[in-house]
């Protein structure tokens, strides 16, 4: 299977499309199929994967626009494959846990088409088909949140529409500019990003364009003070909408960080270091505080979504393998752990049509299961060491700490504070006297529930007590882009800041081979 | 042997898995039989260790599986069987045999028995990793596993509603059970801190490695580790100010209390100075050794002092841990880390034994603790009252109870260094334990019975019950008898362990002893006549003296929760609201919308220039043309070029 890139796009895409023919009553079996199907493909690239290739993997390319330099090029690395695979994961159990029975024709089709321009965000090698993905995913969740939406549904999906967008539009101008600037210097067109990371740009360019991939990026993760789209986009969404949201649409902002700014602006970003690391601070300490405010359950999920993206922010500029490796698996660990959470709150909004945490109370006694479920997954979340959550949180936290132990107390903080929002909300809706009537005759999770959520907790433990087949293929990865970025440095200060471990094998890497 | 490490381990994650299958049914005493039964056997494979180790020296080192590794970074999961490691072992696997053996009468009538195992032995598995780990990261995971199980455990009784401090000082079990994952949490940071150091300056993790690259750090670097660690420490060890979850904490059932909030847990930041013995007894941290010290001290008389007035027979159990944590403490600063550690062995024994025996009172009483509703139990309980009179014996320090051997040498160990201020408080706080602790006895189980007009109608523990308890007793009898052969077995791991008392000082020992056995003594004498006496002299509760300023400020526990709860609970909630609605929706989120709200209202005013009338638009395109040209005129002669790469 030399195209299976292709296959991965674009099979969600072409099942959606006859998805329409589909009769309405088979739909959810057939949309359910075709995520199997494309996880299925997802794993098969992981087992196909070479780990000891640092390099990209898979690589398809076909000249579009040859005079412009515009191809069709795709390719995976260590970054990248695994959050595909957390893209096709999630997407599959976000729809077969789905409750949703109105227009579920529609919302199936939507969630194909959203599948494949996700996996097109991740595998695109190409800045225009980056761009072409990046922002098409934008229209699937327009619509799932304008279409099936809570009461303010029009308002939040027009704000994360514009607001993303604005965003994407400046990043734009900045890959035009990148494009221009390769033009000038080798005299060839070339929008592949691989060639990209061979120019060696100017500290002032560099800036600049950080800055602009920056704002679109960072729109996206969402850093503050950027962010205030979230809350209404997840308070408005339905469930499946913020699943597909915390769990991977927020990681393309992430990824855009490695896949760009890192090794096209080495210096730039030694140089950015200390503001992003103020701003992922404000993340950590400022969302967690609202969190704690909340009064709605989903909101305490949506701020803390936030206040772990800063985690993960500061990893990507910890500028060491530790740090960076962390992060990117913090990525996978956020994905798995607040779509479960995520999943967990719309499962109680559909028994009682309400996620105000003054609604529940004791609900231990009548849904054990439920419980459970979502005490593992609080423990994730604040970085239960054997869980998911640890590895990720406690190796940005361990990088960081060679660039700034100051900030990183600060951001180590956000255990603390991770487990005063999340215990609240755990006492208040679980323990104490189960007193209201509408409360005593709750269901506990049923088998399509429990069977969506249980392969999450298997992950979620699975990847705490033994991360490394998923550490591994990512580490080698991180470990060639920071070489490269040691070398491709112009500053001594980058190439000071920049940490290459010393266990790094250089004959293994081979960044921005084609 | 390595085999036997692994059963030690993992019987009890066996027991608790098996437990967990039958969480969710009805109660079967065949599961917390079987759970018992795989403790005993991690305590055999753990005993059997300790002999191998006592007779043949070969300390045991095994790596498991990798865990994390990511640039230079590596972490296995490795685990030691050395002196240190297989004393905690031992103790941890048997007293939380006969705990799991206790609670199978305790929990009788819960209906949540069989998930009450389950996380009794996950506790106990936790426990294991963290005291066997061979790495500092591998003890994080068992800091953190004890850290859930503990909350999981204390907020047991999850269902009770909250109540105003003022009828109960923990509020409710869920309560009481964030309070004391949160307070630890705060101190992990400081262990996680620690363990960046360490690290970034050692290259690993591994205790050995560690060790072995100590000499060549920098003085800031090893007194930068050595504070973030004891961070660390205070918070499982509930030192002060991070005390105040461990008081709170008895909302448990009491196996837990015995267990986890007495005898093994809450001495794990004791493990991790003793464990770290090599980094704690260099030169360069020498203040910060002392400062453990004293803050030992302190704590050893302050919380003593709280257990003067308390009545909440439970409560003052708890204030006794923390004093002897603090005995811990101060032995382990001076140096005496293997005193330490004996003392945390024969503590784990006789305050197992006591918060026991306290279960055995409250089962009898109905969940009642008020010692001031008690009195007069020995009639009618007369094994608890036998095993709860020799636990305190022991616990005050009267020879030839294994209390006395330990903590004078702790007392000795503060005289011999010199630190008189310290020796003097923990000789009053010897004197203060045996007056809170027969305070405790008398007011219970002798002097007049008030209980009956109350209502109550105790009755004596289940035979098998005190039957379980019987090696607890023997052990609070003879550990001290083994304080030398258990020095010589310590001694073998290396000279930072060694501590030896000055010729002065061994002199002297005697008559310090004498006099520390004569404070205790009139202070056991005095509270019997205060307390235990019948008839005429009996006892009165004294309401006038309980409005008494020194009486007010140790019965709210000088007012710590109190404060914070006013100046850090409270204020947090507040910036937290203030955060959301007055910066998060009022500024930040108000700026965004204001700035698509002009741009609309720029398109809506500007529309009017679309009039359709054709001359209209020609005007609007001579200014157009103007402003550009203005444009390139004034770009021209600034000089911006196009940009040429």
């Amino acid at each position: 299977m030399d195209n299976i890139l292709s296959v991965l796009v674009f099979f969600p895409a072409i099942a959606g499309l006859l998805g329409f023919v589909v009769n309405k009553n088979s739909i959810r079996t057939y949309g359910i199929a075709v995520t199997v199907i494309v996880f299925l493909l997802s794993l098969w690239l992981w087992f196909s994967f070479d780990m000891s290739n640092a390099g990209m993997q898979f690589v398809e390319m076909i000249p579009l626009i040859p005079d412009m330099g515009i191809s069709y090029y795709l390719g995976v690395d260590g970054i990248s494959l695994f959050i595909i695979i957390l893209t096709t994961l999630m997407t599959m159990i976000g729809m077969a846990s789905m409750g949703e029975t109105k227009n579920i024709k529609n919302m199936i089709i939507t969630l194909l088409f959203l599948e494949m321009t996700m996996i097109g965000v991740f595998v695109a090698l190409d800045a225009i088909i980056f761009y072409l993905f990046w922002e098409l995913s934008l229209v699937p969740m327009l619509y799932i949140i304008g279409a099936w939406g809570g009461p303010l549904r029009i308002y939040a999906s027009i704000k994360f529409f514009l607001y993303t967008f604005t965003g994407s539009l400046i990043m734009l101008v900045g890959m035009l500019f990148v494009a221009y600037t390769y033009h000038n210097v080798t005299g060839v067109w070339s929008f592949a990003i691989t060639d990209w990371y061979a120019l060696v740009l100017p500290i002032e360019y560099q800036l600049w364009l950080f800055a602009a991939f920056f704002i679109g990026f960072a729109i996206k993760v969402p850093m503050f003070p950027f962010h205030t789209w979230i809350p209404y986009a997840h308070g408005q969404a339905p469930t499946i909408g913020s699943v597909i949201l915390a769990a991977v649409l927020l990681k393309m902002g992430t990824y855009g960080f490695v896949r760009f700014s890192l090794p096209m602006f080495p210096d730039a970003s030694v140089m950015a270091i200390t503001p992003i690391a103020v701003l992922s601070l404000i993340m950590v300490v400022y969302t967690a505080m609202i969190a704690y405010a909340q009064k709605d359950m989903k909101q305490v999920i949506a701020y803390s979504s936030v206040s772990h993206m800063g985690i993960i922010m500061l990893g990507l500029f910890a500028m060491n393998a530790e740090g960076l490796s962390g992060s990117v698996f913090q990525m996978l660990s956020h994905g798995i752990v607040s779509g479960a959470l995520f999943m967990l709150v719309g499962m109680i909004y559909e028994r009682r049509h309400t996620k105000l945490i003054s609604e529940f109370g004791g609900l231990t006694a009548v849904m054990p299961k439920f419980a459970i479920i979502f005490g593992v997954m609080l423990m994730a979340s604040v970085g239960l060491p054997l869980t998911i959550g640890f590895v990720g949180e406690f190796l940005v936290l361990l990088g960081f700490y060679k660039v700034s132990p100051v900030m990183t107390i600060i951001a180590g903080t956000s255990i603390i504070l991770g487990a005063v929002y999340m215990l609240r909300v755990m006492k208040f809706v679980f323990f104490g006297p189960l007193e209201k009537e509408e409360n005593k005759k709750l269901k506990d999770l049923n088998a399509r529930e429990t069977w969506s959520l249980i392969p999450l907790v298997a992950i979620v433990i699975w990847l705490g007590v033994y991360p490394k087949p998923v550490l591994t293929p990512i580490d080698n990865s991180v470990n060639a882009l920071l070489t490269f970025m040691d070398e491709k440095a112009i500053t001594k200060e980058a190439k000071d800041m920049i940490i290459v471990a010393k266990s790094t094998n250089p004959s293994k890497l081979n960044m921005g081979d084609k | 042997m390595e085999s036997l490490v692994y059963v030690a381990l993992f019987a009890p994650f066996v027991g608790s898995l098996f437990a967990s299958l039958f969480g969710m049914s009805e109660r079967q005493i065949f599961v917390g039989v079987v759970a018992s039964l795989l403790l005993f056997i991690s305590f055999l494979a753990s005993a059997l260790l300790a002999a191998n180790l006592y007779i043949t020296g070969d300390v045991i080192h095994i790596t498991m599986m990798d865990w994390i590794s990511a640039g230079d970074f590596n972490v296995a999961f490795g685990f030691v069987v050395d002196q240190i490691s297989v004393t905690m072992m031992t103790v941890v696997t048997l007293v939380s045999t006969i705990v799991h053996i206790y609670a199978i009468g305790y929990m009788d009538h819960d209906k949540s028995f069989n998930r009450f195992f389950s996380y009794l032995s996950a506790f106990v598995f936790s426990m294991m990793i963290l005291v066997m780990s061979d790495n500092f990261l591998g003890l994080f995971i068992g800091w953190e596993g004890v850290g859930v199980c503990s909350w999981l455990l204390v907020g047991f009784w999850y269902h009770k509603p909250d109540q105003d401090r003022k009828d109960n000082p923990s509020i409710s079990p869920s309560w009481a059970a964030n309070e004391a994952f949160i307070m630890n949490r705060i101190a992990d940071l400081g262990m996680l801190v620690g363990i960046f150091i360490l690290y970034w300056n050692t290259g690993s993790l591994q205790y050995d490695e560690v060790f072995a690259k100590l000499p060549e750090l920098s003085e800031s670097v090893l007194v930068g580790a050595a504070i973030a660690l004891f961070i660390g420490a205070m918070g499982k060890s509930a030192q002060f100010p991070l005390h105040t979850w461990l008081t709170d904490a008895m909302e448990g059932p009491t196996p837990v209390s015995a267990l986890i909030h007495a005898a093994t847990m809450v001495t794990a930041g004791v493990f991790l100075v003793v464990r770290s013995n090599p980094l704690y007894s260099m030169e360069e941290v020498a203040g910060v050794s002392m400062f453990i010290a004293s803050l030992g001290t302190f704590v050893a008389f302050y919380a003593a002092s709280m257990a003067l007035v308390e009545r909440d027979l439970k409560r003052i159990i708890a204030y006794s841990t923390l004093s002897q944590l603090g005995y811990m403490f101060a032995a382990a600063g001076l140096g005496a880390y293997w005193i330490a550690l004996f003392h945390l062995a024969a503590h784990a024994f006789f305050k197992a034994l006591l918060f026991l025996g306290g279960g055995n009172v409250m089962h009898a009483m109905h969940d009642e603790l008020d010692l001031f509703k008690m009195g007069d139990l020995r009639k009618k309980m007369r094994g608890t009252w036998l095993y709860m009179g020799f636990a305190s014996i022991a616990l005050v320090g009267l020879p030839p109870l294994a209390g006395f051997w330990s903590k004078d040498a702790i007392i000795e160990t503060a005289f011999n260094e010199h630190t008189y201020i310290l020796w003097i408080m923990l000789v009053i706080t010897a004197g203060m334990t045996a007056f809170y602790s027969f305070r405790q006895v008398f007011l219970s189980f002798h002097g007049e019975d008030r209980h009956t007009a109350l209502g109550f109608h105790p009755h004596e523990m289940y035979k098998f019950v005190l039957a379980a308890m019987f090696p607890l007793a023997v052990l609070a009898l003879i550990t001290g008898w083994f304080m030398s052969s258990y020095k010589e077995f310590i001694y073998k791991i290396g000279e930072s362990v060694q501590y030896e008392m000055s010729d002065h000082t061994h002199h002297l020992a005697i008559y310090l002893a004498l006099m520390v056995i004569f404070i205790v003594l009139s202070s056991i004498t005095f509270a019997y006549f205060k307390y235990a006496r019948t008839g005429e002299k009996a006892w009165k509760r004294d309401e006038e003296k309980e409005q008494g300023f020194f009486y007010k400020l140790l019965i709210n526990q000088y007012y710590v929760p109190k404060f914070y709860e006013e100046f850090i609970t409270k204020p947090y909630a507040m910036i937290s609201e203030v955060f959301w609605t007055k910066i998060d929706l009022k500024i930040v989120d108000a700026t965004v919308d204001n700035i698509a709200k002009f741009f609309y209202a720029t398109g809506d005013k500007t529309r009017s220039m679309q009039t359709g009338n054709l001359s209209n638009y020609l005007n609007w395109m001579a200014v157009g043309a103007m402003i550009l040209l203005g444009v390139a005129a004034i770009s021209a002669m600034i000089g911006l070029g196009g940009i040429d790469g």
